[in-house]
């Protein structure tokens, strides 16, 4: 197992430097999200001040401009798309590029997402985690993050990582039949904002609506962690969400392996 | 090595109606229309041959060449490569081949071109005296080192396709799929590339096989070739067998001193054949005697003999049917109705 691992560890080595390549728009993409967390960050500043109350959707005024930075952290190391990469690569028929060689398809594209997480974590997410914990400290008045928070985070992230690129690449797998999948990502994306919690904490939702997002995947790849690093879950719900994220990586690598299968039976590579 | 045992390949396509009610049309119908790009195509390929794969384009080549790399599954019938069945194991038989693609390209296109053999070093898990070894076989062959270390996507079409070729034969594979790999060439690089394809060859006993549109390639390389018609295959076999049955016709031209002497010449009569093995055309403004013969049934001596008894000739000159020639003519006609 750790000889067929390593040779996919040029290819997150590799996406690595590639980020570094196009160093321009990766900052222009940070500053970006960057921004549309200060507003979020602003709106919610406003909604806690006219609402007049200090405790909404179970989160404190503090507790949220922790929920919207930290959802920013784990967003982008978390959310990196693949799916992208295959319709790139079914238009520009690539894709054959990839089949001739005797490394797993599906693999080879987790591996460069892993690459690009590794630098996202290194350059942006690690400064802005510390200035955030800085600022908890020093203007918010809490503690700072225990260890085995930051412990049990990571390792939900990780989880998270592994759900959002299985998904990915099982949604990815329609540009095997539409060709072109930039339309349905914006859809994609769109929802995920609100599934993931994104935009809104999932806990400001009705009941309802709540269990339907418990119930899907979308809520174990932000939401989850940023809750354990809030320390909302304890002991058996704790043990409980990490759980559920396990199951969503099985469920999600066995549907990708069967779509897969499906795929390559009726393959066509566009372009001669 | 290789064995193709009645392959077909379907593409399905939802049928297209033409114009924009056509298009309107085409949301609500459900027929599809069904391509055969490989029609029942067999042949078996030893190893350390050279062996071209050529046709008109669509023909079904690069199709072919797919299935046998394991990028696409065939609708019926089956191959083997090397003993793995290539689409229902394509790893192993990805260890075992080495693709270009002419017109794609397998490196990393951002990257510096060492650091994609350092990559596929990893990838094929070649050893490193194994990877040196070839490293310095490629380097003499292909010349590599002067763009060794530029990135991908700044090298000229020239120096990417020697990459392309090294970067296919870095694990040394026992099968190596060139898919028009001298495109877009000039004829240096194009030269180049044919050697190094040679060397390859020679050394090491690798089996290759080509699709190209250049006949050079072909009359260079390969001692066997397999033509492909929409998606069938209409000839199999070696060079010169081919030339045998299609080239039987030659060309003298003779220019002549006293045009006015051969006006009224008939060789088909003095030489006792048939007009259709030996037709003869003056053409004034050079005063040059073209003559066309079966060369099974004349000799060019007799003909030279024949036009010297009666004119003073200048210069001779002997043209064997091209091969290009030869492979126009059935790619218009079709070998069918041809033999």
């Amino acid at each position: 197992m750790g000889k067929r691992l390593k040779i996919y560890l040029p290819f997150a080595a590799n996406e690595m430097k590639r980020q570094m390549a196009y160093k321009g728009a990766f900052y222009l993409f940070i500053l970006i999200d960057l921004f549309s967390s200060f507003i979020r960050y602003y709106l919610w500043m406003a909604i806690y001040g006219s609402s007049g109350q200090e405790v909404l959707g179970g989160l404190s005024r503090s507790e949220m401009v922790v929920y919207v930075f930290m959802v920013y952290v784990t967003s982008s190391v978390v959310m990196i798309s693949i799916s992208t990469k295959v319709s790139d690569d079914v238009v520009m028929g690539t894709v054959a590029m990839n089949l001739i060689k005797p490394i797993d398809y599906r693999l080879s594209l987790i591996s460069q997402a892993f690459g690009a997480l590794m630098y996202r974590f290194l350059v942006p997410c690690i400064f802005i985690w510390s200035g955030l914990e800085i600022y908890k400290v020093t203007v918010l008045g809490l503690t700072l993050a225990g260890g085995k928070e930051i412990l049990l985070y990571l390792l939900s992230c990780i989880m998270s990582f592994m759900i959002y690129v299985l998904f990915d690449f099982c949604f990815g797998m329609i540009a095997f039949f539409t060709t072109y999948i930039f339309g349905l990502r914006l859809v994609k994306e769109a929802l995920l904002g609100f599934l993931t919690g994104q935009l809104i904490p999932i806990s400001f939702f009705p009941k309802a609506v709540r269990q339907v997002f418990d119930f899907l995947p979308f809520s174990s790849m932000v939401y989850t962690p940023v809750m354990i690093y809030l320390g909302k879950y304890t002991g058996s719900t704790l043990m409980f969400m990490l759980l559920r994220q396990a199951a969503w990586v099985m469920i999600l690598y066995l549907l990708g392996s069967l779509i897969w299968k499906k795929v390559t039976k009726r393959l066509v590579v566009l372009g001669g | 090595m290789i064995k193709v045992d009645h392959i077909h390949k379907d593409f399905v396509s939802p049928k297209k109606y033409p114009g924009f009610r056509g298009a309107v049309k085409g949301l609500f119908s459900n027929e599809k229309v069904i391509k055969k790009a490989v029609d029942d195509i067999s042949f078996t390929i030893e190893k350390g041959e050279i062996v071209g794969y050529i046709g008109s384009n669509g023909a079904g080549k690069s199709t072919t060449i797919k299935m046998m790399t394991g990028i696409l599954t065939p609708t019926k019938g089956s191959c083997e490569v090397a003993g793995i069945n290539p689409s229902r194991n394509r790893k192993e038989n990805a260890q075992n081949i080495g693709v270009v693609f002419g017109q794609r390209t397998q490196l990393w296109w951002d990257l510096p071109l060492s650091e994609s053999f350092t990559i596929l070093k990893e990838i094929y898990n070649v050893s490193d005296e194994m990877f040196q070894a070839q490293m310095d076989f490629l380097n003499r062959v292909l010349g590599l080192p002067e763009f060794f270390d530029r990135p991908v996507r700044t090298l000229s079409l020239g120096q990417r396709m020697r990459a392309d070729l090294g970067a296919a034969l870095l694990h040394n594979p026992k099968v190596l799929y060139l898919d028009e790999p001298t495109i877009g060439l000039d004829l240096v690089v194009k030269d180049n590339i044919r050697k190094a394809i040679k060397e390859i060859n020679e050394k090491y006993q690798t089996t290759v096989i080509l699709t190209t549109h250049d006949i050079g390639d072909i009359e260079e390389l390969c001692s066997r070739i397999i033509i492909i018609d929409e998606g069938k295959k209409i000839y199999d076999g070696s060079l010169a067998a081919l030339k045998e049955i299609y080239g039987t016709k030659r060309t003298v031209t003779v220019e002549i001193r006293e045009p006015e002497k051969v006006k009224n010449l008939c060789l088909a009569e003095i030489l006792g054949v048939g007009q259709e093995d030996c037709t003869a055309s003056f053409d004034k403004e050079s005063s040059t005697l073209n003559v066309t013969f079966n060369k099974h049934k004349i000799q060019v001596p007799q003909i030279l003999s024949a036009v010297m008894e009666r004119v003073e000739i200048k210069d001779v000159q002997i043209q064997e049917t091209e091969l290009a020639q030869i492979v126009k003519e059935i790619y218009n006609h079709g070998m069918r109705e041809g033999s």
